[in-house]
């Protein structure tokens, strides 16, 4: 089997040696000159149509759409840049909004408190006033009746004096003259 | 058993002659007008949704697009997007070319020096060109390194001047070379396969599988290349450093 298989590679490189000496003889294909005008003649033919091709139809198309692309790309780049800008711009007032409200919130607050003390001590004010507007009727009315009292007792001293007088002279008092005296009485206390 | 030279006979498919010329159509044209086909189907009609989000084809076009313009962006600079459409173009039939090359029973049209010399020349020719209307006699300066003592300029201007003349050939070479090598190494080894037959023929078998991996890496490496080298070439002409 070895055997066969030296043999077959021995047979093959013979061939492959007598085949390049077979196309020795013929010369190289490439060496040709017969064959030159041919292909150069359809060389330049294809040639210059793939030039045309790839110049006015494939070159403008794709850079054209390589173009758009970048362009598309940028533009949505340049877009999202915007958006989060605008994002930034809207974080931005929100929050100045926010700190406003806080300012506002405390400025009422504050208001609201000195506006509740202020209300509490008018509202103490007038009741100081009502009291005091009471204790002065109520101190004018003891003077009131203490006067009357007074003017009582007065009159009651008199009508005492007159009694006690009629009882011990037997005869009413001159009016005129127990007045008189009971006003020195009570003037010279 | 064919001889692994035998696919890159050119064969007529049409015979065409304009005058002394001939014009003839055949399998390289066949395969480079293939490839032209492909070039306008991924480029043109897989992006013409021009969608935003783009498919599967429309991402591998602007992809190539991209590619080639970075790599003129980096070697040339702005003054190269005036040649951003050859480059483009360069490439992408190279690309093609090599790819293409690679399906079983097809032809690849880069594996004849004519071909890969005839778009070396054009490349050396027009940066020629280029160089000489932008800079005038100053683009002789080219082959004159700066700051070197005037004696060893005695060695380095034949040297820059001789550099400067293999560039077409080292150019179409590489390409051509790396074509006809990988494609004559498959065709060998799937000699080999049928040689050894079932019992011997795994070996080699695997071998082009995984050689067949690498061939699309230097198809696509040798576009590469061709295009970078290219726009090297440009730059040396529109900014003359060295």
């Amino acid at each position: 089997m070895r055997k066969q298989v030296y043999s077959a590679l021995a047979a093959a490189l013979v061939a492959g040696a007598s085949g390049t000496a077979v196309a020795a003889e013929g010369g190289m294909p490439q060496l040709n000159p017969h064959d030159f005008a041919p292909q150069i003649v359809w060389l330049v033919i294809t040639f210059v149509v793939l030039y045309l091709i790839m110049s006015k139809l494939a070159i403008p198309a794709i850079s054209d759409t390589l173009e758009k692309r970048q362009g598309k790309i940028q533009s949505d780049l340049d877009a999202a840049e915007k958006a989060s800008e605008d994002t930034r711009a809207l974080v931005a007032a929100y929050e100045k909004r926010l700190a406003d409200a806080r300012e506002e919130a405390r400025k009422l607050h504050r208001e609201q408190a000195e506006a509740d003390s202020a209300a509490a001590a008018a509202r103490l004010a007038e009741l100081g006033d009502k009291l005091n507007a009471r204790i002065d009727e109520a101190e004018k009315r003891i003077a009131g009746q203490r006067q009357t009292v007074l003017e009582g007792i007065e009159d009651m001293a008199h009508d005492i004096a007159a009694d006690v007088y009629g009882k011990l002279a037997g005869q009413p008092a001159d009016a005129g003259a127990l007045k008189a005296k009971v006003a020195a009485v009570k003037g010279g206390r | 058993m064919h001889s692994p030279m035998e696919q890159f006979e050119i064969k007529r498919l049409l015979n065409f002659h304009l005058g002394s010329l001939d014009a003839s159509y055949t399998n390289s044209a066949l395969w480079m007008t293939i490839a032209v086909i492909c070039a306008f189907l991924l480029f043109v009609v897989g992006t013409q949704k021009r969608a935003l989000v783009p498919g599967r084809i429309q991402a591998m076009a602007e992809m190539g697009y991209e590619f080639v313009a970075g790599m003129v962006r980096d070697n040339v600079g702005d003054a190269g997007k005036k040649y951003f459409p050859f480059v483009l173009t360069l490439f992408v039939f190279i690309l093609f070319c090599n790819v293409l090359g690679l399906i079983p029973y097809s032809f690849t049209a880069t594996s004849h020096i004519v071909v890969t010399f005839a778009m070396a020349a054009v490349v050396f020719v027009g940066v020629t060109v280029i160089g000489f209307a932008r800079h005038g006699a100053h683009f002789l300066s080219l082959f004159v390194p700066k700051g070197v003592p005037f004696v060893l300029l005695l060695l380095l201007v034949p040297i820059e001047i001789i550099s400067y003349f293999v560039r077409p050939f080292s150019l179409s070479i590489r390409l051509f070379a790396n074509m006809l090598a990988g494609h004559t190494m498959l065709k060998v080894f799937g000699g080999f396969v049928v040689m050894l037959g079932i019992i011997g023929g795994w070996a080699p078998l695997a071998f082009i599988v995984v050689f067949t991996g690498l061939e699309l890496l230097i198809a696509f490496l040798q576009a590469y290349v061709f295009a970078i080298l290219t726009c090297l070439y440009l730059n040396d002409a529109i900014h003359l450093h060295h």
